[in-house]
């Protein structure tokens, strides 16, 4: 009750510059991984190569994996003295970008390769009726199922934003540097500021919220155009 | 003429074994055959859907980009009906006249639903768009696999004219796989029959008839 009282919407410059900064990780983040989610999560559909259950498995298993694991391991990779130390990546937002790739890639190319599975052998055969090139096919197949990518794109992005642990190893905290909504909520908490954290736990919900509103339009539009 | 020698194809059990098949240029050709005799099968490996296990496919000439076909449940894109009936152009890199477009609207019974959203349009209208997208770019040779099965009347009536039409003003191959033998006598020159994955006999829509009776006699004889 005591902490409630005390809540007002408190938007610092610091604050605003937390909320720029997670969003920006989770743009970047979300792009970068679909430029390899996509197209891995088409190929897994589409051919057959030896390996591509092994290879299916470990997606799915990435798709679960803890962050703080991922943190961990990309922490070893960075560090001064990890095979890329001399890249001094450590405590950058390119080094919490890496560790998010880590997390977000399995996520968009499972979800790519499951909605594929359903849509694109119909799609393929279209475009082989067309004579479409394989290119052609490629973004046919891009742009027909552009609803299920946007739906594994909401969901990496969701993820992105609210990630802490990898986050935290990686970025380390840093005010104004890496310093993300989840890094900081941790941070405030520990200080005593609940204040300035549940203003970045509203942020953080309303932003929950959006992105949860963003794929029910998705779902929904998908439901109306489907073929009856 | 397209020359179909030697073709083998096996999936699970089942194996396709055509020893010979000839398509002549410019006619109208029926396939039938029961359920499961090879028909949808042929039709894969002659388009590419498919790679046979042996054998070869002479096209004759005609080029793989100018073959197309049509299924029985066509895909519809995520768009609306005058972006589905270009596509084809459109990857061709050719421009749509407004003549051609407005032609086959009309020839099909849709015109006045250019922007309707296209996979919203009924079954028989979805058929109606789904062949006039596969001949708007004047393909060569082209496959009808069982379009016409769930059709109103008037629909085939469409299609049947459309088909005559194309024959009389500038002709094509067609190979028109269809189970009910009213299409084959109005449509087809050529009529070739399948049975438990091989070819079993090519002739007239009138031979492959009295073919058809002479073995139903011959089975109930016994």
């Amino acid at each position: 009750m005591l902490v409630l009282s005390n809540f007002h919407l408190n938007l610092s410059h610091e604050t605003l510059e937390t909320i720029w900064l997670t969003m920006k990780l989770g743009f970047v983040s979300t792009f970068l991984s679909s430029l390899f989610g996509i197209p891995l999560g088409l190929l897994l559909e589409r051919r057959d190569f030896f390996g591509k259950k092994i290879i299916l498995r470990i997606n799915r298993t990435l798709m679960g994996f803890p962050p703080v694991v991922v943190g961990l391991m990309v922490y070893l990779l960075l560090m001064r003295r990890g095979p890329f130390g001399e890249l001094s990546l450590l405590f950058s937002f390119a080094a919490m970008v890496i560790a998010q790739l880590f997390i977000i890639t399995p996520i968009v190319s499972g979800m790519v390769c499951t909605a594929a599975k359903n849509a694109a052998p119909e799609i393929r055969t279209f475009a082989i009726s067309m004579n479409a090139s394989r290119s052609q096919t490629f973004f046919l197949l891009i742009k027909e199922m552009k609803h299920d990518i946007y739906f594994a794109l909401a969901t990496s992005f969701g993820r992105s934003i609210s990630e802490v642990g990898a986050v935290m190893i990686v970025g380390g905290n840093i005010q104004y540097k890496t310093r993300t909504m989840t890094t900081a909520i941790s941070l405030m908490r520990n200080k005593g500021d609940y204040s300035e954290a549940i203003t970045l736990g509203v942020v953080l919900l309303i932003l929950s919220f959006c992105i949860q509103t963003l794929m029910d339009t998705l779902k929904r539009y998908e439901n109306n155009g489907e073929n009856y | 003429m397209v020359k179909i020698i030697k073709l083998e194809k096996r999936i699970e059990s089942f194996q396709l074994d055509i020893k010979g098949l000839f398509l002549q240029d410019k006619k109208v050709h029926g396939l039938i055959g029961n359920n499961g005799s090879g028909k949808s099968t042929l039709i894969k490996l002659i388009t590419g859907l498919m790679r046979p296990d042996k054998g070869t496919i002479d096209l004759g000439g005609i080029r793989s980009r100018d073959i197309t076909f049509t299924t029985q449940r066509p895909y519809m894109l995520h768009d609306t009906v005058y972006h589905n009936l270009i596509y084809p152009l459109k990857i061709r890199n050719q421009m749509p006249s407004k003549y051609d477009i407005g032609k086959w609207l009309e020839q099909c019974g849709l015109t006045g639903k250019e922007q309707q959203y296209a996979p919203s349009l009924s079954s028989g209208e979805r058929q109606k768009l789904s062949f006039a997208r596969a001949l708007i770019f004047k393909p060569k040779l082209v496959f009808i696999d069982e379009t016409m099965a769930n059709m109103d009347l008037e629909s085939i009536r469409v299609f049947e004219s459309i088909i005559t039409n194309i024959q009389k003003e500038d002709p094509i191959t067609w190979v028109i796989v269809s189970h009910q033998p009213a299409h084959i006598y109005n449509l087809c020159q050529e009529v070739h029959m399948m049975e438990a994955g091989s070819h079993l006999f090519s002739g007239t829509p009138k031979e492959t008839g009295y073919f058809m009776r002479e073995r139903h006699e011959k089975q109930w004889s016994y």
